[in-house]
């Protein structure tokens, strides 16, 4: 299932596309990353013996607002681009950590850990396209333990908790976004 | 007042004697943690004791952790006592506080000062934690978890994973629970979360549960005769898992840093000769040791650079090399394994420096993947590694002779059969056939080059010793022909033995007596028995000292038969030994009786088929089961088990409606059976018929009885029809007149009435004695018979009877007349009509009196009685011309008497009175007496019968 949606996916990307196939496709990937950013938490929790209202305490790791009626479509796009480089940033040390306490596993976890991580890639990728700039694409995230607050097996457990929440969010939010962007444009391009 | 005195005199001296015990307390005692180990070392300073009390509380809630006498000696250099405890729960838990006092026996001295571990949970460290933390220990361990809820805050809940835990209150804001660990846990870790009274997770702690390292098999060898590989087993799974818990290991010191996973491989440059693998995780560690000399430790590497340097049809040549030098003088021994697509083989070969070995028993044009393995031939240790494979292929070859065989669908027409050549036997791509017929008699021979594609030729043969060869053709060259001489068409029906043969579960088995002809072998061939036209026939050849084989095909069938023919082969002729007919699997009849028909006789019912198709019996028929169908009930009436009867009576049925069922079944069953109705009519034409049967059988007896009658019509005469005598007339009537010698009947009388016209030439009533001399005389007999029977009446001449009374006084009319006279009464019974045999005795009368006019007439047979007494019989019964039809009295009355003579002139002579005869009724057939012949009746016919006359 995970293959076949990325050769799909792979096609998107490889297609020339216009400008409203761009932000469809934008969408459409966005839309997946956040199911599997959703499949990924389940497993998490699933792994962890969490309960789903084990909510971390804590505030947002990525704190930026879309929600503010100033912001113009290309401005909300640029802010998501730039949360998901640091969601991007976070993922990447999340599985370092993953790796150094578990060793290099093959489960289930791990690969759909894996999808979410090249999704990402590619939905950054799309969200430059639309931006027609030269954003940067690679992961805005340092490892540090110090700044990311992690103290303890346990602690750094509940900080992977918070990241694949704010994967989860952000992928809902990129989804949301990039669906009333490309309605936008849609709406326009008839228009014309 | 004294008394005053004495206690405290008494108090004094106790305390005096306290101190005079010299014990001083502990000072300087001191508290070091070792928090991650739960140790907590109390160390103190006191110059004597070697016996103290520990007292360990809970700082906050006071209470009592532990209170023990322990033994502790001071340590020489420093003077101080230490002794270590191992909390079970952790020391960040709470506070602890700690008082020591020395103790001598009874003695103790005062407790030292308290010195306290103060735990995380005082107000300045507000934050919510949990301990102990990224533990690692081993399954089944007892491990305590305290959680410390954030100030302010309200315990909650301890959770293991997602099973609550019960707690335990250690301080305002400690809570601990305690669990024995007895599963491993997964490479995250088992997580022990703490909730707070909104049951919101507020920390938690990680506990990585596993096993210490077992490893074991260390096997240490060389491969290049220089450096050594060790290799060992994992062992049992550590579920431990990360930098910080995975085993690490040792060889000889040095780090495998190599051996992850499964991998486990450590070397190194040089042979040591021992060797130590120590493995090591947060739990234990293991040690494995292994020595050997270099020598019984070579394991030598994959050959490499594989060639075939001469490849041919049936061998080739391989060719590798070493990576090491050393090789070369190393005594080998190598396995080179080849494979084709029909076989796997492994062969070996040995050598110094062994690099080229040469395959022998190749196939041609067959491609073949070869690779080699090689070990030390002295002290061999184990195999190397395989190396690469190599393919190569071998060159073409003439192919094998074909199998044939040659079926012969009749006497001149059949079809030569070949197999196809496999690979194996093909040795290339074969390019088409030639069957070539030999027919020796006319030394002659037809040849047919036939494409690979077609393995039968048509044949129509004339000859019967004619052969046929069949060679086939590749790229590479023809192959030796083979041959068959063409055996004759026998089909079953011909006086061949036919056995049957059952299945054993992989085939036919199939056994004959040796035959001295079968010079080159047995030929089995099989085919589906039903089979008509073009039928696939498969066989296969049983060499000539074999007298038994298992027929196997994938083409059998369940519920086919199949007829096996076993043919002898020799160069000159192949003769039919044997045939066996068998199913593989028998089936019950897929079709049901044909041709069920009901015949009803009388009150039996006759059931007749036909036999069921051969294709449709599935099965040898074993019998027939016939079955009185009523509703879906069925009553079983016969078994038949013999196949061939194909019948069945019924019998003793009543009238009425009757559905039978007849079904043939097979060593598997039953089929669905045929069912057939009959509805028994009345036997209304055999009850006619027995009626036509017992009346033809009546009219047999009655024949009979006729028959036996006439035969033994005399005696019958005798007993019915006595023979009235004749009147014995004296030979000179004249002379011998007398009175008439009649024995009246007792109630018979005859009255003589007297006629004044009485004719002295009319004969007179007589006795006449009967013809058999038997009866003759007797007069017993005679007494049984009415004494009337003995007379006959006289006989009435025409004229006198004409004069006489006219007809009017027939008989009736003369009994009655008589009967009125009253004076007379005879009665004639049976009276015979034999006055013809006494003509002699009767007058002359004149014919033209007995052709008389029409009226009236007494009996006329006087009429016809010849006037000449010499005169033959027939001309006796010759009627008289122009005598005339009608009643006549009978006209062989004669006198009797003589004295009768003169009272019977009158028309009723002889019956004076009345007559009383059927004889006399009868009527004279007028045609009768218009012929020559006397009248014929049914009473005279019978007269004639029982006289015997014709």
């Amino acid at each position: 299932m995970a293959d076949q949606e990325q050769i799909d996916i792979d096609t998107l990307l490889d297609m020339p596309a216009p400008e409203r196939s761009r932000t469809g496709r934008a969408s459409a990937l966005a839309r997946l990353l956040h199911q599997d950013c959703t499949h990924l938490l389940e497993l998490y929790r699933e792994r962890e013996s969490l309960l789903s209202d084990h909510t971390p305490a804590g505030d947002r790791i990525v704190s930026l607002s879309l929600s503010s009626p100033d912001l113009s479509s290309d401005e909300q796009v640029r802010l998501l681009h730039s949360a998901l480089r640091k969601c991007l940033g976070l993922l990447e040390c999340l599985i370092l950590r993953e790796e150094e306490e578990m060793g290099e596993l093959e489960g289930e976890y791990e690969t759909a850990r894996k999808s979410v991580r090249d999704r990402l890639g590619h939905l950054l990728h799309s969200t430059k396209v639309l931006l027609e700039t030269d954003e940067d694409v690679t992961p805005d995230h340092q490892c540090d333990e110090e700044v990311d607050g992690v103290v303890g097996t346990f602690g750094a457990k509940m900080w992977t908790y918070r990241v694949l929440l704010e994967l989860t969010h952000w992928a809902d939010s990129a989804s949301q976004t990039l669906h009333v962007l490309h309605s936008e444009r849609e709406g326009k391009e008839e228009e014309i | 007042m004294l008394s005053w005195f004495f206690c405290i005199l008494l108090l004094g001296l106790r305390v005096t004697e306290s101190q005079a015990s010299g014990l001083a307390p502990p000072q300087q005692v001191r508290l070091d943690a070792d928090k991650a180990a739960q140790k907590l070392s109390v160390t103190w300073e006191d110059g004597h004791a070697s016996t103290f009390d520990v007292e360990i509380l809970r700082t906050e809630l006071m209470e009592i952790v532990l209170n023990e006498t322990v033994g502790v000696t001071a340590d020489q250099s420093t003077g101080k006592h230490q002794w270590n405890w191992t909390s079970p729960v952790p020391l960040e838990c709470t506070s602890l506080s700690v008082k020591v006092r020395s103790r001598d026996g009874q003695d103790v001295s005062e407790w030292s000062s308290q010195q306290i571990l103060p735990g995380l949970d005082l107000p300045d460290n507000a934050v919510a934690q949990m301990y102990p933390e990224g533990k690692t220990v081993p399954v089944g361990s007892d491990m305590t978890f305290c959680c410390i809820v954030e100030e302010g805050q309200q315990f909650g809940n301890l959770w293991y994973k997602t099973l609550q835990m019960n707690e335990t209150m250690l301080s305002r804001r400690t809570y601990a629970t305690t669990m024995t660990i007895r599963e491993p846990s997964n490479p995250s870790g088992t997580n022990v979360v703490c909730s707070n009274e909104k049951n919101i997770m507020v920390t938690g702690a990680v506990v990585f549960v596993g096993y210490p390292p077992l490893p074991s098999d260390l096997v240490c060898e060389t491969h290049d005769l220089i450096s050594v590989d060790c290799q060992w087993t994992k062992g049992r799974n550590t579920y431990l898992f990360g930098k910080t818990r995975q085993t690490y290991y040792t060889l000889n010191g040095r780090n495998c840093t190599k051996a992850k996973n499964s991998n486990m491989h450590c070397g190194w440059e040089q042979w040591e000769g021992n060797w130590t693998l120590v493995a090591r995780n947060p739990l234990g560690q293991f040690r494995l040791t292994d020595a050997a000399q270099l020598g019984h430790r070579v394991r030598p590497v994959a050959p490499v650079n594989l060639t075939t340097p001469e490849v041919y049809s049936w061998n080739a040549s391989v060719g590798w090399h070493w990576n090491y030098n050393g090789y070369e003088r190393l005594s080998l021994i190598c396995q080179v394994q080849r494979t084709s697509h029909w076989n796997s083989s492994t062969q070996t070969y040995t050598g110094h420096g062994l690099t080229t070995v040469v395959l022998k028993d190749l196939q041609p044009d067959e491609e073949y993947s070869v690779k080699v393995r090689c070990g030390s031939q002295k002290n061999f240790w184990k195999w190397g590694e395989w190396s690469l494979p190599l393919s190569f292929q071998t060159k073409m070859d003439r192919p094998k002779a074909p199998d044939i065989w040659v079926w012969m669908d009749s006497d001149n027409l059949g079809r030569v059969l070949w197999k196809p050549l496999t690979k194996r036997e093909s040795h290339g791509q074969v390019s088409g056939y030639e069957v070539t017929l030999w027919s020796p008699e006319e030394n002659g021979q037809q040849t047919f080059t036939l494409p690979q594609s077609m393995y039968s030729h048509p044949i129509n043969m004339t000859d019967r010793g004619s052969k046929v060869t069949v060679t086939a053709r590749n790229p590479a060259g023809v192959s030796l022909p083979a041959n068959i001489v063409i055996p004759r068409h026998l089909p079953d029906t011909e006086d061949t033995t036919i056995s049957k043969v059952a299945f054993n579960g992989s085939g036919f088995p199939l056994s004959w007596v040796a035959q001295t002809n079968a010079s080159c072998g047995y030929v089995v061939d099989w085919y589906n028995t039903s089979c008509t036209q073009d039928c696939s026939v498969e066989w296969t050849k049983v060499a000539a000292d074999n007298t038994n084989t298992v027929v196997q095909s994938s083409n059998f069938f369940a519920g086919v038969r199949y007829t096996f023919s076993l043919y002898a082969c020799s160069s000159e002729s192949t003769v039919l030994l044997e045939r066996w007919h068998g199913y593989m699997q028998e089936l019950v009849p897929s079709q049901a009786v044909p041709r069920l028909s009901p015949n009803q006789e009388g009150s039996d019912v006759q059931l007749t088929w036909d036999q069921i198709p051969l294709e449709h019996q599935r099965g040898f028929i074993l019998g027939y089961t016939v079955y009185l169908t009523n509703a879906s009930h069925l009553t079983l009436l016969a078994n038949i088990t013999d196949p061939q009867l194909t019948n069945h009576t019924v019998r003793q049925l009543v009238l009425g409606s009757y559905k039978f069922t007849v079904k043939a079944y097979t060593a598997a069953g039953e089929d669905g059976g045929a069912t057939v109705s009959i509805s028994l009519d009345p036997y209304t034409y055999w009850l006619i018929l027995e009626l036509l049967v017992a009346l033809g059988a009546m009219t047999c007896v009655l024949i009979l009885i006729t028959i036996a009658c006439y035969r033994k019509r005399k005696w019958v005469k005798k007993a019915f029809y006595p023979e009235i005598p004749e009147p014995k007339l004296p030979g000179d009537w004249g002379i011998t007149q007398g009175t008439l010698d009649v024995k009246p009947s007792p109630h018979s009388m005859v009255h003589i009435v007297e006629d004044p016209v009485w004719d002295s030439s009319k004969e007179a009533l007589v006795s006449v004695p009967e013809e058999d001399e038997e009866g003759t005389g007797d007069e017993a007999a005679d007494t049984d018979e009415p004494a009337v029977l003995r007379y006959y009446n006289q006989v009435v001449e025409e004229g006198s009877s004409s004069r006489g009374r006219p007809h009017a006084s027939d008989s009736s009319a003369s009994s009655t007349g008589s009967m009125d006279s009253g004076h007379t009464d005879v009665t004639y019974t049976g009276i015979q009509t034999s006055a013809c045999s006494l003509a002699h005795f009767q007058p002359q009368p004149d014919a033209s009196q007995c052709a008389g006019d029409g009226g009236y007439r007494p009996q006329m047979q006087s009429a016809s009685c010849p006037e000449d007494p010499q005169a033959g019989p027939e001309e006796h019964l010759q009627p008289p011309v122009g005598s005339f039809g009608g009643y006549q009295p009978q006209c062989s009355w004669k006198q009797d008497s003589p004295e009768a003579d003169g009272g019977l002139d009158q028309a009723y002579l002889g019956s004076p009175t009345s007559v009383t005869s059927s004889q006399f009724l009868l009527p004279h057939d007028t045609s009768s007496e218009e012929g020559k012949e006397h009248p014929s009746s049914a009473s005279t016919w019978f007269h004639n019968l029982l006289t015997g006359k014709p």
